[in-house]
């Protein structure tokens, strides 16, 4: 039987942008397949090529033994492809019933929607789903109303419904929570059943081992491995992902005086999802925000930041009371907002990676004339420590990858040396060099005297990089971990509500 | 090939070009048509379209389906004040463009708050704000052509100044300066863009988008009030639907310059030349003595047939 997907000597450049010089990938039918590579190796462009959605420069690529020459994505899907987005499609203002079906939404026989087997067959593919979903996702919920993490399961419902036999899943756990990740993985056992064939992109490692059959690794636009995940390991795979580079390790971490004045106090923070928050954060300490998805981490750094209003509570800042009424009042004290979730509350479509960076500086700095050549050099250095690749300040925001556009909005608040880093799950789609990289920065940063509070939906990194740790659980802080209780295991007792 | 696709795709490139075959169409159908002293004229005319524009662009760039339907009426309301003020005293030539910019200023920022404060859609609340403007100016004019236009007004914008171009040119290329100092020298300017690509994030950055977006549509309400100026300063004297003509044509220069209805791209060179391209277009019709309601037909379709042009190459980026 021929593979489901043969793809060979892919290439594609975009303007001066080599995106692939050799990309390869066979997918067998029933199989999940891992494509791994670090941020801007190709993956994604790769991905849209099959799916028709780009066009590529040379190479081949077979369906089922069949040559496959999209011209565009309508010919893919017919080939029985579909890709979920890493970047979200879903239109904001339609309900959850109505994205699902968007574009092929059953028809009556005067051919109008039938909304009635519409609601019906979207209600059959949320069903399973609304265990795991938190509440509000409902069938006639707007879009715009959903977490992210109910959107991304939208998405994945999106591209469900039309009965595809190759499935692309770009980046697609990404905002998920662990709980969601694990439903998640046993619908796509189930998938594997139905002998669908699947590829899998994600910066996550462990999940990687843990659902995939064979891994294909990716290395600056070429295919460079496959293994069968079960005769390779980590290692093998972080190897062949950056090539000839060493481990990073996270630095020890320094020592600050007990006795030191705290930079933050929250004292009984109380919100739409917060019930009696308090915490005290140290200059240059690291503080983590533990727990499942939505119990109220985000919450508390968006009330921080004054995007969401807190209704009671104090917050002091060296001492002196806090009004915080919108980002401004945060900005103008040194407070600086990080979020996951960058195509939605960071990106700035269609603009240039200079005005991209710019933003938040103008506001801190009370800017008001701006001239672009002598802000220049600074906003490269904000992008250098991050080991951003990009080929130029006037290129836009959307010429990066994923995780490169990521970069650029943490560089952002670098630009305005903060004194208070709110870190919303901010390495979401985030390559491990470029995590590796990132956390290093952050604390160096710490070491310099900045505090941060640190979301992370990834235990692991919490545990690495964080003094403290707070878990979070139903709006409250339900447990803190320090010294020898920061453990994976405490960790996860804590945030589940178990009290053994 | 794909080179000159692309290129041909480009807004600026594509006004230019029309400017160009306008030009020369006029020229075959009427000879004489670009003559120097037709050219100025023409300019001059443009210049009226691109002022006003210049506001329509800046609400358009701002985003969240940005427009400003009144434009119209606050054109006629600033030549009704600046008429009645002036009454074609050259002294008092200063106070009517104060009075005509600060009354449509005003009314410009009570659009803003009507769209940032109560969330009323821009084109419903400047509609309705287009209505009650045209009443209130009923009422005022009692229906009658009221106000006149002071001979050294009448002399800046008919008459050449410097170079055989009048005064009113002069004052375009200031607000072109203007608006690119603005837009792309000043935090304001950045913020507008940023607003337009996506408000979210903007205000995530600490901009405060209500107050941006409450200025625009003053700065809007104002670019009308002092095209209003310059209209009585052409006309000599003013009646209360002399605004109306323009309300289109100042979206659709606005289109043709490349400035996307989605917000959050374009400038104002390239409106510039959308105001030219568009007030050649008008006068090679009247050359072909085409009806009001023929040029509105063809205006019409010259706006849809740029919004399949460039809408299309939109792609949905991921
Ligand atoms: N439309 C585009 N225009 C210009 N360059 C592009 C475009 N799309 C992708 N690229 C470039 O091609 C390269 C590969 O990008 P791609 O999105 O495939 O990376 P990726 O492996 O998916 O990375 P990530 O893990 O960050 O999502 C990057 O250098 C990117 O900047
Ligand atoms: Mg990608």
């Amino acid at each position: 039987m021929p593979p489901a997907l043969k793809a060979q000597g892919i290439t594609k450049r975009f303007d001066a942008v080599v995106a692939l010089s050799d990309g390869a990938l066979t997918v067998e039918r029933g199989e999940i397949h891992a494509l791994l590579g670090a941020n801007g190796c190709g993956k994604s462009t790769l991905c849209k090529i099959i799916a028709g959605t780009v066009l590529r420069d040379g190479g081949s690529v077979e369906v089922d033994g069949a040559p496959l020459e999209p011209k565009r994505p309508a010919d893919a899907e017919a080939a029985g492809i579909a890709l979920f987005y890493q970047e979200l499609s879903l239109v904001p203002q339609l309900t959850v019933a109505e994205n699902i079906f968007l574009g092929h939404e059953p028809r009556t026989r005067a051919g109008f929607i039938d909304r009635r087997t519409l609601e019906d067959d979207a209600g059959r593919l949320l069903g399973p789903f609304k265990v795991v979903a938190g509440s509000g996702l409902d069938l006639h919920m707007p879009v715009a109303h959903l977490a992210p993490d109910q959107r991304q399961i939208v998405e994945i419902l999106k591209v469900l419904a039309r009965r595809p036999r190759l499935i692309i899943f770009d980046e697609a756990t990404a905002a998920l929570d662990r709980r969601q990740v694990e439903f998640f993985f046993r619908m796509l056992r189930e998938l594997k059943a139905q002998s669908i064939a699947m590829i899998f992109i994600s910066h996550r490692l462990d999940e990687v081992f843990e659902i995939c059959d064979r891994i294909t690794v990716m290395r600056n636009g070429a295919t460079v491995a496959t293994y069968p995940a079960a005769e390779t390991d980590v290692n093998r795979v972080v190897h062949a992902m950056v090539g000839a580079m060493t481990e990073h390790l996270h630095p020890p971490q320094v020592e600050r005086p007990a006795n030191e004045q705290p930079r933050l106090v929250v004292d009984r923070a109380r919100g739409r999802r917060l019930r009696d928050v308090s915490l005290t954060l140290r200059p240059g300490e690291i503080l983590g925000l533990g727990g499942l998805q939505g119990q109220g981490q985000s919450a508390l750094l968006r009330g921080l930041f004054g995007a969401d209003s807190l209704d009671s509570g104090r917050v002091n800042l060296d001492g002196a009371s806090l009004r915080l009424r919108k980002p401004a009042d945060a900005v103008h004290h040194g407070i600086a907002y990080v979020s996951g979730d960058r195509g939605r509350d960071a990106a700035l479509h269609g603009r240039s990676i200079f005005e991209n960076i710019a933003a938040a500086s103008f506001i801190r700095e009370r800017r008001f004339l701006v001239w672009p050549s002598r802000l220049a050099e600074r906003f490269r250095q904000a992008a250098a420590a991050l080991n951003t690749k990009y080929v130029g300040l006037e290129a836009p925001i959307g010429s990066l990858s994923g995780g490169n556009q990521q970069k650029i909005f943490i560089a952002r608040w670098l630009a305005t040396r903060p004194a208070v880093l709110l870190l919303d799950d901010p390495t979401k789609g985030i390559d491990l060099a470029a995590k590796a990289d990132f956390f290093d920065l952050v604390q160096h940063l710490a070491a310099e005297g900045t505090s941060i509070l640190f979301y992370s939906s990834e235990d692991a990194e919490l545990l690495g990089l964080c003094n403290r740790i707070l878990v979070f659980n139903g709006g409250t802080i339900a447990a803190e971990l320090s010294g020898s209780t920061m453990t994976a295991l405490h960790l996860t007792r804590a945030a589940y509500g178990d009290a053994a | 090939m794909a080179r000159i696709k692309t290129l041909l795709a480009e807004p600026l490139v594509l006004a230019s070009i029309a400017i160009l075959i306008l030009l020369a169409g006029g020229e075959l159908l009427s000879p004489g048509f670009a003559r120097g002293d037709q050219v100025t004229r023409l300019l001059t005319v443009s210049a009226i379209l691109g002022i006003v524009a210049a506001g329509q662009s800046l609400v358009v760039i701002g985003g969240r389906e940005g427009i400003d339907l009144s434009v119209g009426v606050l054109i006629s309301l600033g030549a009704f004040t600046a008429g009645n003020v002036m009454d074609g005293v050259n002294g008092a030539i200063l106070p009517a463009v104060l009075a005509a910019g600060g009354v449509t200023f005003a009314i410009g920022i009570v659009n803003g708050l009507g769209v940032t404060l109560l969330r009323i859609p821009p084109l419903v609340m400047t509609l309705g704000m287009m209505g009650v403007v045209q009443g209130g100016l009923v009422v005022l004019s009692r229906g009658a052509p009221s106000g006149n236009a002071a001979p050294m007004l009448m002399g800046f914008v008919n008459q050449p100044l410097l170079l055989g171009f009048p005064g009113i040119l002069f004052v375009w290329a200031l607000i072109a300066f203007v608006m690119w100092f603005l837009l792309r020298r000043t935090s304001f300017g950045y913020a507008v863009y940023a607003m337009g690509s996506n408000e979210r994030a903007a205000a995530l950055t600490g901009m405060p988008t209500s107050l941006l977006r409450t200025i625009l549509y003053g700065l809007s309400g104002l670019f009308a009030g002092l095209t209003g100026v310059c209209v009585i300063g052409y006309t000599g004297n003013s009646f209360i639907s002399v605004g109306d003509q323009y309300v289109l044509p100042s979206i659709i220069a606005v289109v043709i310059g490349g400035v996307s209805l989605a917000g959050g791209s374009g400038n104002y060179f390239g409106v510039v030349l959308g105001a030219i391209a568009l007030t050649l277009l008008q006068s090679v019709l009247t050359t072909l003595q085409l009806e009001f309601w023929g040029r509105q037909i063809i205006f019409g379709a010259v706006l849809l047939g740029l919004m399949l042009l460039y809408g299309r190459q939109k792609q949905l980026r991921i």
